[in-house]
């Protein structure tokens, strides 16, 4: 019964694994107050996305679920340009990575 | 046990884990992140096996059967991967952070090459391993105070005291829930048809759009000569060859619009960079004029500005 339990391996497994991503980055997102560690987190969220998008084309069958993941990447490479300069002029304003710095914008 | 009812419960357990080892200011007792470890581990293994045993008696779904790599690969990447991310968001010091996330990169490759992937496998490990962490890193070490001391209450307070970890960790796992009871009830394809599905689709893939190129080159002659079973070659393509096909056939104005994004991202990173700052300026004015004295080189710019300048009040807010 251990042997076929170790066996079944399906692709809910795969599922399973990118939604735990997902969602620790989403909790990253909300708990931490380093700007930089916040991007990182939306990174992690992106790569719980891939895993679940590999696995689903692996199910069907369906090639175009691994050619969106080059989609995913080249917006995470667009995404990781644009905050990362981002934070940096917050930076050179405030002197300080803190997100609570910038609270006064959330109105 | 209902198999359900199992993966409830490791929501559960796993988001106490994640709250006991959130940071709070202060270094944690070992007690403390010991158990949350132990909650932590046991709450993963419980899902793993609730995952497995809900299809139960499904030999047919079994992912092995695709010619997939040993399920041993599986519960080590994975693992790997989800214990890396915990320690991604309860890491106190933004570099080590990112290096955790290396390793979740690192392992969801291998969950990719497990998944037969071999190709954004690879785009992965290069993209995020090697051009956007390192972005990352440089960022971290232009931005970052030093805080050479391994003393937790050094470090500056926004890296060692997380928001709202209580309301975060019960949205996350209840998401988490949500998603194990509705998302996995999708997938019932049988696997070895979708293996005879992706051989016909393979098939029809270059019955339809090669058929332009179906005329015999040189190259094709030479390859076919040198292929024992021309039959089977046709049928089985390789992941990269299955991909490029796809990617460009199928979707070429989703290329397009890809490089247009690259393109604006790049200008809007340069016009970000090069964006003056008035409080920079300000501050290298006064820096300037206060570095007659001796001393003044050594003394930062931060350290100069008086109480009631923008740095000051907005490192002190939050």
């Amino acid at each position: 019964m251990q042997d076929t339990m170790i066996n079944s391996l399906t692709f809910s497994h795969y599922f399973f694994t990118g939604a735990v991503l997902f969602v620790l980055g989403m909790i990253g997102f909300i708990t931490r107050r380093n700007m930089i560690v916040m991007f990182l987190c939306t990174e992690m969220m992106f790569q719980g996305v891939v895993v679940t998008l590999a696995a689903a084309a692996a199910l069907h069958g369906n090639i175009t679920g691994q050619t969106f993941i080059i989609f995913v990447l080249t917006i995470a490479a667009a995404e990781a340009a644009l905050a990362l300069g981002l934070v940096i002029l917050l930076f050179r304003r405030r002197q300080t990575l803190d997100a609570g710095a910038w609270s006064e914008l959330s109105g | 046990m209902n198999a359900q009812l199992v993966l409830y419960l490791a929501s559960v357990s796993g988001a106490i884990a994640l709250w006991l080892l959130m940071p709070r200011g202060r270094a944690l007792p070992w007690w403390r992140s010991g158990l949350a470890a132990m909650i932590g581990v046991g709450a993963l293994g419980a899902a793993w096996v609730a995952v497995g045993v809900r299809w139960w008696g499904e030999v047919d779904r079994v992912a092995s059967d695709i010619g997939l790599l040993g399920a041993g690969y599986y519960y080590v990447f994975s693992g790997v991967a989800i214990l890396s991310a915990v320690r991604v968001i309860t890491h106190t010091k933004p570099v080590y952070s990112a290096l955790w996330f290396v390793m979740v990169v690192v392992a969801s490759s291998g969950l990719l090459v497990s998944l037969a992937a071999e190709f954004m496998a690879f785009a992965m490990l290069i993209i995020y391993g090697g051009a956007i962490l390192v972005t990352y890193m440089f960022v971290i070490m232009l931005a970052s105070q030093s805080s050479p001391e391994d003393v937790i209450e050094e470090q500056p307070e926004y890296d060692r005291a997380s928001t709202e970890p209580v309301w975060a960790v019960v949205a996350g796992f209840v998401l988490l829930a949500a998603l194990l009871s509705v998302g996995f009830d999708a997938p019932t394809a049988n696997v070895k048809a979708s293996a005879e599905e992706q051989e016909m689709s393979d098939a029809v893939l270059i019955e339809t759009r090669l058929a332009g190129r179906l005329v015999v080159t040189e190259e094709d002659a030479a390859r076919q000569a040198l292929s024992s079973t021309p039959e089977v070659d046709a049928t089985a393509l390789s992941n990269s060859e299955r991909l490029g096909m796809d990617l460009f056939e199928g979707h070429p104005l989703a290329i397009e619009l890809a490089g247009v994004i690259l393109l604006v991202a790049l200008i809007g990173a340069v016009v970000i960079a090069k964006t003056k700052v008035p409080e920079e300026i300000a501050r290298n004015a006064a820096f300037r004029g206060a570095t007659p004295g001796a001393g003044g080189a050594t003394v930062r710019p931060t350290e100069e500005a008086g109480p009631d300048s923008p740095e000051v009040l907005g490192s002190t807010r939050g």
